[in-house]
């Protein structure tokens, strides 16, 4: 791997550079407004500033994937995010939902995020940037991340083209992780070395942590408490339209199959004597998580959309995690690899099937 | 049906593919087989036509039990088609264990040469289904 190390003060020269040199044609990267964070498309470098300051704060709304979801364009777009943001992409790209070559992941380090509106209203308590230990002095303050990132175990900048890692005190690592991030760099100015970013002890505490937390979440684990859990889900969809990897160009619970009306309705409840009306939540809930059940990239920006704050993780990236399991696959973990759905074996699965 | 005399008499909705398992029924019917008449079978091409959603369906709307079949892995009519079927079934089973929702839902592969098989088959499912009982799901409004 080859990188380098930076003073945080450097980083804004990276991303000009990048731009700069036309290495990318825009960037899509987190901009500070107040004391809240959130994204622009940026094509002129002047409008970057201080990213240090922000490129890392632990803030969370909406999955930068999404936003690129479905843009085939040749135009070269640099996404700087966060991990579980930059493998929604790489699932993306296997989806053919968004163009590789036109692409430059650039993936931050992430210590675990707060949901936007926590991180704004707090930001005097949590400020630019947290670790695990400052993590905790706020849980103790009742200011808590996400469940979403407390059961997260690919917190590390390793997927993507290029990875900003943090390297103690206001100092980062920017590396190349793949040969098209390498060049990125150089084209950008940067002068690269050898550079080792070997980070298991800190991947197996953080995964050690995050299955704890996934231990202790509440289990959906029967049908009532199932129909218990979605009670009050208005079916509005929120938390379909901000999964960065739910991406058909219809919606089968926007057909009229998927969301019968008037005479269709009526059968419905001929045949069942009475239905619920505008529509049942559990159809909706079981297809949609088999839809992204190999894709889900566990990063829980369907619970914060949620308008009745149903705790969505405990169901989406759970339950797709079993399945992943199953396939021994990590969404977003590798380009190359197939989408298991795609793909098979000639002798597998039969203890799934009974 | 025969609730009324006494005895709960399930319904189970089955998808089978067209070249074997549907097969294998009118086999078992052919040679005079004798199963219970519990279940409806729904035929399709291929497992591969399987849509979970199907199964979700069926259940949502009151099916006591629901099974998938199709030829036996390696034997598939249009070669690989249940290869992938059976990944599909793999995701869509171990999510309903996840929830407690499996234990309505089977699958199986059965040939078209196999009409015992699926008259055994039938007489089990039917007898499992039996045993939980209605689906709680078919009185409820949903
Ligand atoms: S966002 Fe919440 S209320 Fe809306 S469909 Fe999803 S779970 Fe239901
Ligand atoms: S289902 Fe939820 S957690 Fe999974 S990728 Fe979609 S938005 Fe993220
Ligand atoms: S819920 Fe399913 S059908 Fe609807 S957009 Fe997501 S993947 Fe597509």
């Amino acid at each position: 791997m080859k990188g380098t190390e930076l003073n945080y003060g450097d980083l804004e020269g990276v991303f000009k550079g990048l731009l700069e040199n036309k290495v990318v044609d825009c960037l899509i990267m987190p901009r500070r407004v107040g004391n809240s964070v959130s994204y622009m498309l940026v094509r002129d470098k002047d409008k970057i500033a201080t990213p240090e300051s922000v490129i890392f704060a632990p803030s969370f709304g909406v999955n930068a994937a999404n936003i690129v979801k479905g843009w085939m364009i040749a135009e070269k777009v640099g996404i700087v995010a966060k991990p579980c943001e930059i493998r929604a992409a790489i699932e993306l790209i296997k989806l053919t939902q968004l163009n590789e070559d036109s692409v430059l992941l650039i993936t931050v380090d992430c210590a675990g995020a707060f949901a936007n509106e926590v991180y704004a209203a707090n930001y005097a308590d949590i400020g630019d940037h947290v670790d695990s230990a400052k993590i905790k002095e706020l849980a103790g303050k009742g200011i808590s991340i996400r469940d979403a990132c407390a059961i997260c175990d690919n917190r590390l900048a390793d997927v993507g083209d290029i990875a900003i890692a943090q390297a103690g005190g206001e100092k980062a690592v920017v590396a190349g992780l793949t040969e098209k991030g390498e060049e990125a760099l150089s084209a950008a100015g940067l002068s690269l070395e050898d550079k080792e970013l070997d980070r298991a002890a800190e991947k197996e505490k953080i995964a050690a942590e995050a299955k704890q937390n996934l231990e202790g979440l509440p289990k959906i684990s029967s049908e009532e408490a199932l129909e218990e859990f979605l009670r009050d889900c208005i079916v509005c969809k929120n938390c379909r339209d901000v999964c960065p990897v739910c991406y058909c160009k219809e919606c089968f619970f926007d057909q009229p199959l998927g969301n019968p009306a008037g005479g269709d309705l009526l059968n419905l409840a001929e045949a069942r004597g009475a239905i619920e009306v505008p529509t049942n939540q559990l159809l909706y809930h079981l297809t949609r998580v088999y839809h992204v059940s190999t894709t889900c990239v566990a990063c829980g920006a369907c619970e914060d959309a949620c308008p009745k704050d149903i705790p969505l993780t405990r169901f989406y990236p759970v339950l797709a995690k079993k399945v992943q399991e199953v396939f021994e696959y990590v969404p977003g973990k590798d380009a190359k690899e197939p989408l298991p759905f795609t793909t098979y074996e000639e002798d597998e699965l039969e203890e799934c099937l009974r | 049906m025969g609730e009324e005399k006494g005895g709960f008499e399930p319904k189970i909705v089955g998808f089978t593919c067209n070249w074997c398992t549907y097969a294998g029924a009118d086999l078992a019917g052919t040679s005079r087989k004798k199963y219970p008449p519990n279940a409806r079978l729904i035929r399709m091409m291929c497992t591969a036509r399987f849509d979970p959603m199907f199964a979700f369906k069926a259940l949502l709307n009151g099916a006591d039990g629901v099974f998938i079949s199709g030829c036996h892995p390696g034997e598939c009519h249009y070669i690989k088609g249940n290869f992938y079927a059976r990944r599909r079934i793999a995701a869509m089973r171990t999510i309903l264990k996840q929830l407690g929702l499996d234990d309505r839902v089977k699958s199986y592969w059965i040939s078209a040469s196999e009409g015992v098989k699926f008259a055994n088959t039938m007489k089990n499912i039917t007898e499992e289904i039996r045993e939980l009982g209605p689906n709680p799901m078919r009185d409820k409004i949903l």
